[in-house]
């Protein structure tokens, strides 16, 4: 028997990953704290020059040599380097400048050049924008602010008589914020640590004390440089919360580490490499081209995002939950306005996948059944004729459904007037509007459901039903011990997923009832791309679209429950 | 230091001259004529002598289009010029990093080459974003054999409309999609009405009630078919079941070569006190797009598309009808009755608001429109509307 | 077999079933095929007289055009490349259905036959990648496909978003069909000192020719009738894919749905082909249950 091995190893190597982890992020923290704080001051000081500017040129009239020396006079306080315009929308002038290249031929007042273009754009949107403000009521900035390598380049609207009549433009150095403090601190945070373990080779050998000595010198090294980071920065409940964060996740790592997850995590790769192997390549693209965009999609649904700020930072827009509130807030299925609510919304929908799988699903089991007959005529044929409406673009085969429909000439009316029935407004009425798509739907789909149940039938072995013929079993029990517990593997899958595409399907609905009459027939998702492409909310479309998401969700992991799809024979 | 800031001048008026000879990438949604004519005209561009740049095109399909410029242009990734309506100008704009602001290139000259209202339609919070290149708007189509002398006036229009009309037979004297907001809008403008009023929606205004009751006066005095959908008008036009139609360019194609037809503007309403009927205009504009790298070459381009020569060629060979007012003094294209009768409509129309809020609009105005074709209290339909259109401007502005 | 007659259903009721949904299947599509073979543009189906009588009615019912005019089919390939774009299209569904079923179909062997960590996870997340509308998905895959990975307007980054959106379904049915396949076989060919690579393509796959013939097709359809992502992502008309061109006859104004129709047609033809090149996979009593005995 050889001695267990020594857990020393393990502690040093989770140590030292947890501290190197959470002394990063905090140091990373720390950075970016006291570079805001700087840029944030710089950056105020920056506004007030350039507003000062604009207050200043005002008072001496926006225009002509007046207000050329209320320039010049404001330029002698500013930081060298600095450069102010004055710009006048009329006859794109640059009524005067202070920067040293503007003179002799160049000197203000003239004509804009046209690598100039920028300043006149910019003071026609400052124009626009104190417009839109006053008359609509907005509360847009006034003054643009931009940052660039090394200066600010910022704008304000100058008026005149009450009118916008052009801006003053500066451009203004900015120091770059001063180095980062505490490169050598956090080194040490990491390395003192780890020199302390290095001794206690025989003490900690054993599991209980290895564990016990990397968490005290894990909370000594991060709490030792939070401490000192958090006096630096005078950073408060903030600095805090983001301090705690990096040293959770620090402390996770170490656990990890510790206990052994790392190593087994590794081992189970080695171990079943092949799998993962086979596995892995189909997921790669799925990872990248659907799980990003499915993150980006959440991370905005607890935005507030519309056309009018989608270049404002997340952490501004952020409203939390609100979104998910406004959605499932009316708790009933009319709005106070008497449109549909979310809950009709969402009960249409149910009722609309339930029964088109049902139809799908029957229907092309059915024809499946019979076109497996041993012995029967023409089965290519019909086989060929059927999968046709899965053949043909749906776009226009939709629209033909959808002229089916119509009052006067479509021709599901003319059939009824053949029987001496009255034409129907079949896009009236809810539950017509909803048979509509219904009957659409359905002959949209059970060409799939019948070819994969045809294939389904494939696996069944001939000899299977030898044994229950000669066992005296009726073509009903044969079906049932037989036929449909052979078809499950195959058709579930099918079943599951023609669910999840049933309810989300946005062509059918779109094209065929637009949701008329009045919106009873919409489903969740044509109601999302409304508000996202109607009425430009995309935070609130994203969340609608997370909450599709998370029914579908609850609805998988309850199905896979139930029918243990995801497990082996 | 006098010497570097004397050569920076320099380079700085001479480098727009080297940097033109440059590549344009142009996107437009045509095809069939409009296609053909219009790469004729960039064809005649990159022909022209001395002329450095060279422009190719991309036909994308119009479904397309707008998601396509939404995606591709503010990463960079998209053409330099594109061609498209302006109702979705607005949306661009607000977006960013979309559309060029083109202000700064215009003077008195440019801005007289073109119809008043399709330049009206090009701006967009006081700027001009992009040079108009065409319009569509609606018109008075009638049948020559049932209609000798068109109605200049309402009064005149519904005297005829009764005379040609025989329910029984399915004869209508007028026939127009008129449960459509788009079509609706020429009653609506006639009187002063509107949809936004300085950005804020007013589909209530008085002006709008007036319209929609002459509407049902119209509809009661029964000389138009029941549902009148664009099938529906079609086949009764090129049946000779319908006298007079209002519909714009796009109808004419679908006319059956047996009729004998011709175009002429919409009537002044004798009950908004003899004003003419204003309908929508649609402007397709010729935009530089923002993130171009070209955008000397782009503009020289732009000018071009839009300048007399390419707009001859885009009226008679790609049957647009231009926005270059010029265009309409050449004697091929006055001697065309379809063009001249456009022409004189659009002199009076009302350029489609290019709001981005303009898209909540539709749903609404569609549901009112039902209810007061159906006869239904007209007021207060249009109040729902306007409730519902607020609510929703409410929502996305309060993010502003 | 035939002992027991008693239990069959008559055949001429099963071709009563059949007939019935034949013509429910196709009732819509002789439209299509009415409306390009017309020679006109309308959408309409048929118009009526003031006051129609049954036959009228019935005339109105049955899709025949009133005029027969191949002019819609040929004006098709006339005013644009529409061959070069169903070539397109070829490449590109044959590329989606290679890739989509090779990978497909080693990930569902893996979490058929494999034990491994994570295995339901990987499953699951086959089926939640389903599950996020894709509405607001334009743009940020634009960015990971054209901004990050360069692969705008190539047919390889569509190849990859069609692969991916096929892949969910085809593990998912692949994996339930290999659970039916009997260990057995697979166990006699390692004992004969196969690799598992050998295993799976020798064993297995050859005994999977149903799934895999459904999962091709399927792959196959999700890139043939695409249309957005290959208007958004290809920038060169010569590189378009059918469905794009197509969409030039309608939208914005004026519509063409005759051209519309008759390109629709031209469209399906290949699916049709593939069809009838892949049933023979599906046809009763070939594969599977034979080689079981």
């Amino acid at each position: 028997m050889t001695r267990p091995a020594s857990h020393w190893p393990r502690a040093l190597a989770a140590l030292a990953a947890g501290l190197a982890v959470a002394v990063a992020l905090s140091w990373a923290w720390l950075r970016a704290a006291s570079a805001g704080g700087y840029e944030e001051r710089a950056r105020a000081e920056a506004v007030g020059a350039v507003t000062r500017l604009a207050k200043a040129v005002e008072q001496a009239g926006a225009e002509g040599d007046a207000a050329r020396a209320a320039l010049s006079a404001w330029q002698a306080d500013q930081p060298a380097g600095t450069v102010g315009r004055l710009v006048i929308v009329s006859g794109a002038r640059l009524e005067g400048s202070t920067d040293p290249r503007d003179v002799g031929e160049r000197a203000a007042p003239r004509r804009l050049l046209r690598d100039e273009k920028w300043a006149y754009d910019q003071a026609q949107r400052l124009r626009g924008i104190v417009l839109e403000n006053a008359e609509q009521g907005f509360a847009r900035a006034e003054v643009e602010v931009e940052r660039l390598e090394g200066r600010y380049a910022l704008g304000a609207p100058v008026r005149k008589d009450g009118a916008v009549v052009g801006a003053v433009e500066v451009d203004r150095p900015a120091k770059p914020p001063p180095a980062a403090p505490g490169v050598p601190a956090a080194l040490a945070a990491v390395a003192l640590p780890l020199l302390a373990l290095l001794p206690l080779r025989r003490a900690a050998a054993r599991r209980g004390p290895a564990l016990a000595a990397a968490l005290v010198l894990y909370a000594a090294g991060v709490g030792g440089f939070a401490a000192w980071a958090l006096r630096l920065a005078g950073g408060g409940g903030e600095g805090v919360r983001a301090l705690g964060l990096s040293a959770a996740v620090g402390l996770a790592l170490v656990l990890f580490v510790a206990l052994g997850g790392a190593a087994r995590a590794r081992a189970a790769l080695v171990r079943h490499r092949v799998a993962y192997a086979y596995a892995i390549p189909a997921m790669l693209g799925m990872l990248v081209l659907v799980f990003f965009p499915f993150l980006y999609g959440v991370v905005l649904s607890f935005t507030g995002q519309t056309l009018y700020n989608t270049s404002a930072p997340l952490t501004e827009i952020w409203v939390g939950l609100q979104n998910y509130v406004e959605i499932l807030r009316t708790f009933a299925f009319r709005m106070p306005d008497g449109s549909p609510s979310f809950y009709w919304t969402l009960a249409f929908n149910v009722i609309w996948t339930v029964t088109n799988v049902s139809i799908g699903v029957s229907v092309g089991l059915v024809l499946a059944l019979i076109l497996n007959t041993k012995g029967l005529a023409f089965r290519p044929i019909y086989r060929v004729l059927l999968i046709l409406p899965w053949a043909m673009p749906n776009y226009i085969t939709a629209l033909i459904w959808r002229g089916m429909f119509h009052r006067q000439f479509g021709v599901v009316n003319y059939a009824r007037m053949l029987f001496g029935l009255e034409p129907l407004s079949w896009f009236d009425e809810t539950f017509t509007s909803y048979l509509t798509a219904l009957a659409t739907n359905g002959w949209l789909s059970f060409p799939f459901m019948m070819v994969v149940s045809l294939g389904a039938l494939q696996s069944i072995p001939a000899d299977l039903y030898e044994a229950a013929r000669v066992d005296g079993a009726s073509r009903w029990q044969q079906f049932k011990a037989i036929t449909l517990p052979s078809l499950k593997p195959a058709l579930v899958p099918a079943v599951i997923l023609s669910v999840v595409w049933t309810f989300n399907m946005f062509n059918i609905i779109f094209l065929v009832t637009g949701g008329d009459p009045s919106g009873t027939t919409e489903i969740l998702i044509t109601q999302a791309y409304k508000y996202a492409f109607q009425q430009y909310r995309y935070g609130y479309a994203a969340a609608y679209s997370t909450v599709i998401f998370l029914i579908l969700l609850a609805y998988g992991v309850f199905q896979n429950r139930v029918t243990r799809a995801t497990e082996g024979i | 230091m006098r010497n570097r800031s004397l050569l920076a001048l320099l380079a700085a008026l001479l480098l727009p001259g080297l940097a033109s000879a440059a590549e344009v990438v142009v996107w437009h949604a045509y095809r069939g004529a409009e296609k053909s004519a219009f790469e004729k005209v960039v064809a005649a561009y990159n022909a022209r002598p001395g002329n450095p740049n060279k422009v190719t095109t991309l036909a994308v399909p119009y479904d397309a289009f707008a998601d396509k410029i939404s995606a591709a242009v503010p990463r960079g990734k998209g053409p330099d010029v594109f061609i498209f309506a302006q109702d979705r100008l607005g949306g661009w704009i607000e977006a960013g990093n979309t559309v060029e602001p083109i202000d700064f290139f215009l003077d008195d000259a440019l801005k007289a080459r073109f119809i008043p209202s399709t330049l009206e339609a090009m701006t967009y919070r006081g700027s001009v974003w992009g040079l108009p290149l065409n319009y569509k708007c609606i018109a008075l189509v009638y049948n020559k054999k049932l209609v000798k002398a068109p109605p200049k006036s309402s009064a005149e229009l519904e005297a005829l409309a009764k005379k040609l009309t025989q329910r029984g037979a399915g004869r209508f004297g007028l026939a127009y999609s008129y449960a459509d907001y788009y079509y609706h809008a020429a009653l609506q403008n006639a009187f002063g009405g509107r949809v936004f009023d300085a950005g804020k929606p007013v589909l209530d205004a008085s002006e709008n009630v007036k319209a929609a009751e002459l509407l049902q006066a119209w509809i009661k005095a029964g000389f138009m078919p029941a549902e009148p959908s664009t099938a529906l008008i079609t086949s009764l036009f090129n049946e000779g079941k319908a006298a007079m139609v209002f519909s714009g360019n796009w109808f004419l194609g679908e006319i059956a070569p047996g009729i004998d037809w011709a175009v002429t503007t919409l009537p002044a309403l004798t009950e908004a006190g003899g004003k003419p009927m204003r309908p929508w205009t649609t402007v397709e504009g010729v935009y530089v797009a923002a993130p171009s790298k070209n955008k000397d070459a782009a503009f020289d381009f732009v000018k071009y598309a839009t300048d007399l020569d390419a707009a001859r060629i885009m009226a008679l060979e790609g049957r647009q009808s231009p926005a270059n007012a010029k265009v309409y003094a050449d004697p091929k294209v006055a001697a065309d009755p379809v063009l001249a009768a456009f022409k004189k409509q659009v002199d009076v129309a009302v350029p489609m608001p290019n709001l981005p809020e303009m898209t909540m609009v539709w749903s609404p105005a569609t549901t009112a429109m039902g209810s007061i074709t159906r006869g239904g209290d007209a007021k207060g339909a249009l109040a729902k509307a306007q409730a519902k259109v607020a609510a929703d401007v409410a929502n996305l502005r309060k993010s502003k | 077999m035939a002992s027991r007659r008693e239990e069959r259903i008559p055949h001429w009721i099963l071709h009563a079933v059949l007939v019935v949904m034949v013509l429910v299947a196709v009732y819509p599509l002789l439209w299509v095929i009415s409306i390009a073979l017309s020679g006109g543009q309308s959408l309409a189906l048929a118009s009526l007289p003031a006051d129609p009588g049954k036959l009228d009615l019935l005339r109105a019912v049955i899709p025949w055009p009133e005029r027969f005019s191949a002019a819609n089919f040929t004006a098709v390939f006339r005013d644009q490349p529409f061959g070069r774009w169903m070539l397109n299209s070829v490449i590109v569904s044959a590329a989606t259905t290679v890739l989509g079923v090779f990978l497909a179909s080693t990930a569902a062997y893996a979490f058929s036959r494999f034990r491994f960590p994570g295995r339901r996870a990987g499953m699951m997340s086959f089926l939640v990648s389903q599950m996020f509308p894709g509405t607001l998905m334009l743009i940020p895959l634009y960015i990971i496909i054209v901004t990050w990975l360069g692969l705008g307007s190539t047919r390889t980054g569509l190849v990859l978003m069609y692969a991916t959106t096929a892949i969910p379904f085809c593990v998912w049915m692949l994996k339930g069909y290999f659970d039916t396949i009997p260990r057995e076989l697979e166990e006699a060919a390692i004992i004969e000192g196969a690799g598992p690579a050998r295993v799976f393509w020798t064993v297995v796959v050859p005994l999977a020719k149903p799934a895999i013939a459904i999962t091709a097709l399927f792959s196959f359809m999700t890139a043939w009738n695409e249309f957005i992502l290959a208007a958004t992502f290809m920038d060169k008309e010569e590189m378009y894919t059918a469905p794009v061109g197509l969409r030039f006859f309608v939208g914005g104004f004026s519509q063409q749905w005759g051209y519309f129709a008759a390109g629709s047609i031209i469209v399906s033809i290949p699916v049709v082909v593939l069809f009838l090149y892949l049933q023979k996979y599906l046809v009763s009593g070939l594969t599977a249950g034979s080689v079981k005995g």
